[in-house]
């Protein structure tokens, strides 16, 4: 009885820590909103140019698409990815004074950092895609249902890799400085400016175990081509995010009663 | 009996973490599952038991622990060794203002601290309008923190305490700031919260606070629970501690000529006194005093007897020619003053018996010594002595 009541308190404070990091992050100046649109943009803008323009960049299963939608919807999921797991690494020792002072569940910052962050993503997104309709792009928006479950084991995904990071970075201070590279390399290594097919057989193999490539393929199978491709695979993504979910707030929680001594 | 809060054998190491290496070491430590090995000691163990409706206050030299025991009750940081078991709902006022966002408005951050402590919106809905009354710092509550005084985010802070009604309250000395209305205004709603049956743990260097507000007080001492028990006890041994150690260089200064003197003081004593213990009397005890004088030329002296507090400040003296009182003549040079106070008005605490010998004019100083003595005793009167009075209407 008193638990539920507990876990359902936490909740609101939960919902306050993550306002709080929105308006922090991103509605703090005017022009906030708008770089959280305009900055993947530009970034799109980018990649659209040198792939498509300068490499000649050709998706053969997207030829009807174009190169720029085809990005475009694999490209705000990885910002939103990335981008959450980057702000929550520092999110601890952000909040040291937070954590020195008042008693809670230390979890609650790095997840409502990476809710956060996926919510105003999200927003992109949905401007996005409107978009891309509106430029001529067929969106099966019908497929949207299912592409919300997806986002959302996504979500719990990037929520458990932040668990581990931003623990680790209490102690290990040089997290900070390895995991934008490891972030870029991972942005490389799945299949969002390229098809799957492009990587050569071998390689694909190790691919096919890269849980990002399978959400990048799943969104664009839904939303560009109304393909619904749920099988074993998807069965096993859930078990192993929520077992790795569980994984990582265990690990977590081994070291969150120590954190005041480390920061 | 009702518990609110166990503390069992509970110990606290702070790692060393200055070092990367000394970090990396303390996480792969915790991640097996064992406690950092080296570090500094703050508390070790520590054992305590606070009932529902008996505030305990802790106090001690600064250093002694207590911020982190407090810390450690509220579950802040975890104990080394040990376990904390808190009952019940807590309002932790370790600092005022703590986890306020200085760019956001005293609303917001009302709404935020609220829900930290467990108020759900609705319940902070019916009770915004009360916390509003308390804080009292008008349309400022919405502006940024940041744009406030001390004082109003110490009364933004206690205003949202008050609306959580918890049943254990822990503070660490966090009333000092603000004005004195408002001071007044924490001290009663505190009084009240007491009163109503809720349960206090509070820090304070105040024992004037603590012994009006706690039934049980807890002395720690680097780290360790010096003494523990019924407030008047513990504070007094802990007072007259103080002062004595406060009185050390003091002492020094005023340290007796001896042997070289003129006229020494052969002896000063004090009746109910031990060996090595400084001898304890209750409020209203009579003091009985006798104080030795050798005089060197066989004239009778002059005695003084007084009484200072530990830290050397008079409390009263007497001058025994001035009285026309004169010695009795023990044996060639050896001559003896007696002397009884009746009915002592000291209040509780450390002084001193402090015994002088004057030549037989009443000039000169010649010898000093000292005997500290305590008296005990409940009371919540302040100062040195109790003075005669009725209160009229």
């Amino acid at each position: 009885m008193i638990k539920a009541n507990q876990r359902k308190l936490d909740l609101v404070f939960f919902q306050n820590l993550v306002i709080r990091q929105i308006r922090q992050d991103y509605l703090e100046n005017m022009t906030g909103f708008a770089w959280l649109i305009l900055q993947p943009m530009i970034l799109l803008a980018v990649y659209a140019f040198v792939f498509s323009t300068i490499f000649k960049a050709r998706i053969p299963e997207a030829a009807d698409i174009g190169f720029v939608p085809y990005l475009a919807i694999a490209f705000w999921p990885w910002t939103a990815f990335s981008e959450a797991i980057l702000r929550a690494n520092t999110s601890i020792t952000a909040n040291g004074a937070l954590i020195g002072k008042i008693a809670f569940a230390t979890e609650q910052i790095p997840l409502a950092t990476v809710t956060a962050t996926f919510i105003m993503h999200l927003i992109g997104y949905g401007a996005v895609l409107i978009v891309l309709q509106l430029t001529g792009t067929n969106i099966h928006w019908l497929y949207f249902l299912l592409v919300i479950p997806v986002i959302i084991l996504m979500w719990v995904f990037a929520c458990a890799i932040a668990l581990f990071t931003s623990a680790i970075q209490v102690f290990v201070r040089d997290v900070a400085q390895i995991l934008p590279p490891l972030m870029t390399f991972w942005f490389f290594t799945t299949p969002i400016l390229y098809a799957a097919s492009y990587l050569p057989d071998s390689v694909q193999v190790i691919a096919q175990w890269n849980p990002m490539a399978w959400f990048i393929a799943r969104l664009r199978e839904l939303l560009l081509f109304g393909e619904i491709n749920f099988g074993f695979t998807a069965l096993a993504m859930v078990l192993f995010i929520t077992f790795f979910a569980w994984v990582s707030i265990r690990f977590f929680r081994r070291f969150s009663g120590h954190f005041e001594d480390f920061l | 009996m009702d518990s609110l809060v166990r503390v069992e054998a509970v110990s606290k190491i702070y790692p060393r973490v200055h070092k990367p290496r000394e970090r990396m070491q303390a996480f792969t430590s915790l991640l097996l599952g064992r406690q950092p090995a080296h570090g500094a000691t703050v508390l070790s163990d520590i054992n305590l038991d606070v009932v529902r409706g008996q505030s305990l206050g802790i106090i001690g030299e600064n250093g002694a622990g207590k911020s982190t025991l407090l810390k450690l009750l509220t579950g802040v940081i975890q104990p080394t060794q040990g376990r904390v078991v808190v009952h019940g709902n807590t309002a932790a006022m370790l600092e005022l203002g703590a986890g306020f966002q200085p760019d956001f408005s005293g609303m917001d951050n009302v709404r935020m601290k609220a829900s930290l402590m467990g108020l759900t919106n609705k319940e902070l809905k019916e009770r915004m309008h009360d916390i509003l009354e308390f804080a009292d710092i008008g349309e400022y509550i919405y502006e940024p923190v940041k744009h406030y005084s001390s004082g109003m985010v110490v009364r933004l802070g206690f205003a949202v305490i008050t609306a959580c009604r918890p049943d254990l309250l822990i503070t660490d000395e966090v009333l000092a700031v603000g004005d004195e209305s408002f001071q007044k205004k924490c001290i009663q709603w505190i009084q009240r919260f007491v009163e109503q049956g809720g349960t206090l743990l509070l820090v304070s260097h105040s024992m004037y606070v603590v012994q009006k507000l706690c039934q049980k007080a807890l002395w720690i001492h680097s780290g360790k629970v010096e003494q523990y028990g019924d407030v008047f006890p513990v504070t007094q041994a802990y007072l007259a501690w103080h002062e004595t150690r406060l009185a050390k260089e003091k002492k020094l200064r005023i340290q007796a000529t001896g042997e070289g003197a003129y006229y020494r003081i052969e002896g000063l004593s004090l009746e109910g006194a031990i060996d090595g213990q400084p001898p304890a009397f209750a409020m209203g005890d009579t003091l009985k005093v006798e104080l030795q004088i050798y005089s060197p030329d066989d004239r009778p002296p002059v005695g003084v007897v007084g009484v200072v507090r530990a830290d050397g400040t008079p409390v009263y003296g007497v001058i025994s020619d001035n009285e026309g009182i004169s010695p009795v003549k023990l044996a060639d040079h050896y001559y003896r003053f007696r002397l009884q106070f009746t009915d002592i008005s000291l209040l509780p605490g450390s002084y001193n018996l402090r015994g002088h010998s004057m030549d037989p004019e009443g000039v000169r100083l010649f010898d000093t010594q000292e005997l500290v003595f305590t008296i005990t005793g409940n009371t919540k009167e302040v100062g040195y002595i109790r003075l005669p009075h009725y209160w009229s209407d």
